[in-house]
């Protein structure tokens, strides 16, 4: 019986109702890339036939510019046909079923040579879609993952904690080598091994050519949900911890981009940035001896700020600053021109790409579960995948793929609303 | 000293090693710093004495406390750790040898760069004399930000580079520098740079010498003076001059100096020498901390400098060493360098109507220059 003398009626409803849609997680599902969209098709068909005409071009005469372009095109022309002759042998094979006639011995060969043929295909599609989709300019590069705790207080900043650890472990499982370039407590710069107070910000960098392509999945607000350390009832509490993945820049023009180019992301006005060192105070000279090396530096149109002071050396803390800075301003760049391209796109493919504000993927301990967001992958190894295992890996391999899949769709859009 | 505010001993009450750093460092992110670079060299002194490659291990820990002791005490980071950062290279320093100042290099740096502007005028052979030098951080800044900056197209010159000092122990210092620079140079590539360095770094040599004592007459601990020294390597003529001799007057020893440096560096590198009534040429009217200056000018006369960099403790000395300079009127310019010489601020600036200073920050050096030293400078 209901202890209560009386319910409200609102509370009476809610009882009975079914659970609303608010409650039903909607998971997105991977589009199937066994099929390649009409659009995309006929992309790639374009392509092969531009590819064919510029080959007969080039037997005629010798270009370096038009052998470079068939070169570019030569991979979408050379998977096409191999999907043409793969679907070719698909339906040979179907016939082959179908047919009364065949005996059964074959029948069977054939029947088993049809599943190889369709994992084939499902593979050169796959190539196929990536040929087709632009590569990320920095893919190549090194990068930065910068993690700051979220909301939730210090059960955050332990998350953070965490998650820096899941990072680090994740580079050593897979080899990228990487270093820590800031590592600051809620007292300022803190030691990584023996620091027992909360993280607030911390900023790993990952060498390793296309260390950004391989991470930059990981960008966006992780939540975790779990009964903390600090907890002393046994709540579960829900926090959230920013990680930010930006390419880093190399020290020369290696990348191919050039600091004093006015055009590049990475172009820096020196009258923009105010930079501010930690002087000696009193007569200095002489008089003083401080140890103080911390640089700072302030871009003034975005306001944004890099302070630095790891090392002994001021000019070595100073060009980490700028290496940081410049990163920082470049990804500012890059953001705004996205912006401006998703809004573009927004109208066509309604939310493409996810922005920083929405969580990505949830860390829940009680079901010892990693859910990600954008794929709507769920696995259920939570220890290994903070430990940075071969979990993780998963995790981060669906996100991968459904990335590229948005980058299809978008193109598919575009073209789509071209033609 | 005034006492630690409270809640800078709450917020350490746990680390009783940054409690022990606070009462030398004062605030608490540089007391972080320096527990952290501490630590580091302890791990490591542990690891290269042959102790065990773990970090877990504790063995460090006993010599990290008494680190952080001697440094409470007031001992300076850079003796404990036995080098500093000047500029772009790094050079080791030890008790009883003057901790290089970064407005030193900051002065240094400025003045190569401005030389490698004009890389059309200079000669083909550079020869720089730099007395007082202590560690020997002034040459070896200066070749080094010299190699660095000199445009690729054009074949550095021959770069002379001698240094004096009256203490034997600074010039051992600073030939110890010497090779370390050249060894971290041999593992590089063969670059133009590189190669102008070592090649530098083979005509860098340090001498000690007294540089107040007139010619010819004997130092009563045997050391010769400046000019018989110049004499007997053979170099009688320098085209640049640069110093940072001691300037601090005994009585702004006492009032204006931090108590690390006059507990723990030593006293003669800090202030000058008092001129004794039987030293002949010291005019008595002059400053304390001035006592080098005069020395230094007739030094630059006899060997024909045609630039002259030296530093200063502030503005007021920097004027009257500017005016003593202008009163010799061999001098074609003289100017006030601040500590950042190419900092923000007003550019140039008449300081009493009579120099020029440049930069922002406290007046730091004065710059003298003539004849071809003009277009050394570009100061057409």
């Amino acid at each position: 019986m209901l202890r209560s003398a009386w319910i409200c009626s609102r509370c009476l409803f809610r009882a009975i109702e079914r659970p609303s849609r608010r409650w039903q997680r909607s998971f997105r599902t991977t589009t199937r890339l066994s099929h390649l969209s009409e659009n995309l098709l006929t992309r790639a068909r374009a392509i092969a036939s531009e590819h064919a005409t510029l080959k007969k071009q080039l037997e005629k005469d010798y270009d370096v510019q038009t052998a470079k372009r068939a070169g570019e095109l030569s991979r979408t022309a050379d998977l096409l046909k191999e999907l043409e002759r793969l679907k070719d042998a698909l339906r040979e094979l179907d016939n082959l079923i179908r047919d009364p006639t065949t005996d059964n011995e074959l029948r069977s060969l054939a029947s088993d040579d049809v599943s190889d043929t369709n994992s084939a295909l499902e593979t050169t599609t796959q190539a196929l879609t990536n040929s087709l989709v632009p590569r990320h300019p920095f893919e190549d590069l090194p990068c930065l993952i910068e993690i700051r705790p979220g909301a939730g207080g210090s059960e955050a900043a332990l998350f953070a904690g965490d998650l820096l650890h899941m990072y680090q472990s994740y580079c050593v499982n897979s080899g990228l080598p990487y270093s820590l370039l800031k590592y600051e407590d809620a007292d300022g710069v803190g030691d990584p091994n023996g620091s027992d107070r909360q993280l607030t910000e911390a900023i790993m960098e990952v060498n390793g050519t296309g260390a950004y392509g391989k991470l930059r999945c990981e960008a966006g607000v992780h939540r975790v949900q779990r009964v903390p350390a600090t907890e002393a009832k046994g709540r579960v509490h829900t926090s959230a911890a920013s990680v930010l993945v930006l390419p880093s820049f190399p020290d020369d023009h290696a990348s191919g981009e050039d600091f004093n180019d006015p055009k590049s992301d990475f172009f820096i006005d020196l009258k923009e940035v105010r930079q501010e060192v930690m002087r000696a105070r009193g007569a200095g000279g002489q008089h003083v001896n401080k140890t103080e090396s911390a640089v700072r530096l302030t871009h003034i149109p975005t306001n944004t700020t890099v302070s630095i002071q790891d090392s002994r050396s001021q000019i070595a803390n100073r060009d980490k600053a700028w290496r940081l800075l410049r990163s920082r301003i470049a990804q500012i760049r890059r953001e705004a021109r996205e912006d401006e391209m998703r809004d573009m796109k927004r109208s066509v493919v309604g939310v493409a790409k996810v922005g920083r504000g929405d969580k990505i993927r949830t860390y829940n301990f009680q079901q010892q579960r990693v859910t990600d967001h954008r794929s709507g992958f769920s696995i259920h190894s939570l220890e290994d995948a903070i430990e940075g295992g071969s979990s993780l890996e998963q995790v981060m391999d669906s996100v991968r793929k459904w990335m590229i899949d948005q980058e299809v769709a978008q193109l598919v859009a575009i073209e789509s609303n071209n033609t | 000293m005034p006492r630690l505010p409270y809640h800078l001993l709450r917020l350490t009450s746990k680390s009783p090693l940054l409690q022990l750093l606070l009462r030398e460092c004062r605030d608490l992110e540089s007391a972080r710093n320096e527990l952290r670079w501490l630590r580091e060299h302890a791990i490591s002194s542990v690891q290269n004495a042959g102790g065990h490659r773990d970090e877990r291990n504790d063995s460090w820990k006993p010599l990290l406390r008494s680190l952080c002791v001697k440094r409470a005490s007031g001992k300076p980071l850079q003796y404990l750790l036995g080098s500093e950062f000047f500029g772009d290279i790094e050079v080791a320093c030890k008790p009883g040898v003057l901790i290089p100042r970064p407005e030193t290099a900051a002065a240094v740096t400025y003045f190569a760069e401005r030389l490698c502007s004009a890389a059309r005028k200079l000669p083909s052979t550079l020869r720089v004399l730099d007395l007082c030098c202590g560690t020997g951080c002034i040459p070896l800044l200066f070749q080094h930000v010299f190699a660095k900056n000199w445009p690729n197209a054009r074949d550095p010159p021959h770069l002379s580079l001698v240094g004096a000092d009256i203490s034997a122990d600074a010039v051992q210092l600073a030939e110890h520098n010497r090779l370390l620079l050249q060894q971290s140079l041999t593992g590089r590539s063969n670059a133009g740079s590189t190669w102008a360095s070592r090649h530098a770094l083979d005509s860098t040599a340090f001498f000690q010498a007294d540089v107040l004592r007139p010619e010819q007459s004997p130092n009563p601990q045997g050391i010769p003076d400046l000019m018989t020294v110049l004499r007997q390597i053979d170099v009688p003529e320098w085209d640049i001059l640069i110093s940072n001799p001691p300037y601090i007057s005994s009585q702004s020893f006492h009032r204006d100096t931090q108590r690390s440096v006059r507990l723990f560096e030593p006293k003669t590198a800090l202030v000058p020498p008092r001129p004794g009534s039987s030293d002949p040429g010291t005019s008595q009217d002059l400053d304390e901390g001035d006592t080098f200056y005069p020395r230094l000018l007739q030094i630059a006369q006899d060997v024909g400098a045609k630039i002259v960099l030296m530093e200063v403790a502030d503005l007021q000395q920097a004027s009257r060493v500017a005016a003593l300079a202008s009163d010799t009127s061999v001098w074609d310019g003289i100017e006030i360098w601040r500590d950042h010489p190419r900092g923000k601020g007003p550019h140039l600036e008449k300081c009493r109507g009579e120099f020029p200073v440049r930069g922002s920050g406290h007046g730091r050096s004065v710059v003298c220059w003539r004849g071809e030293g003009t277009e050394w400078l570009q100061m057409m």
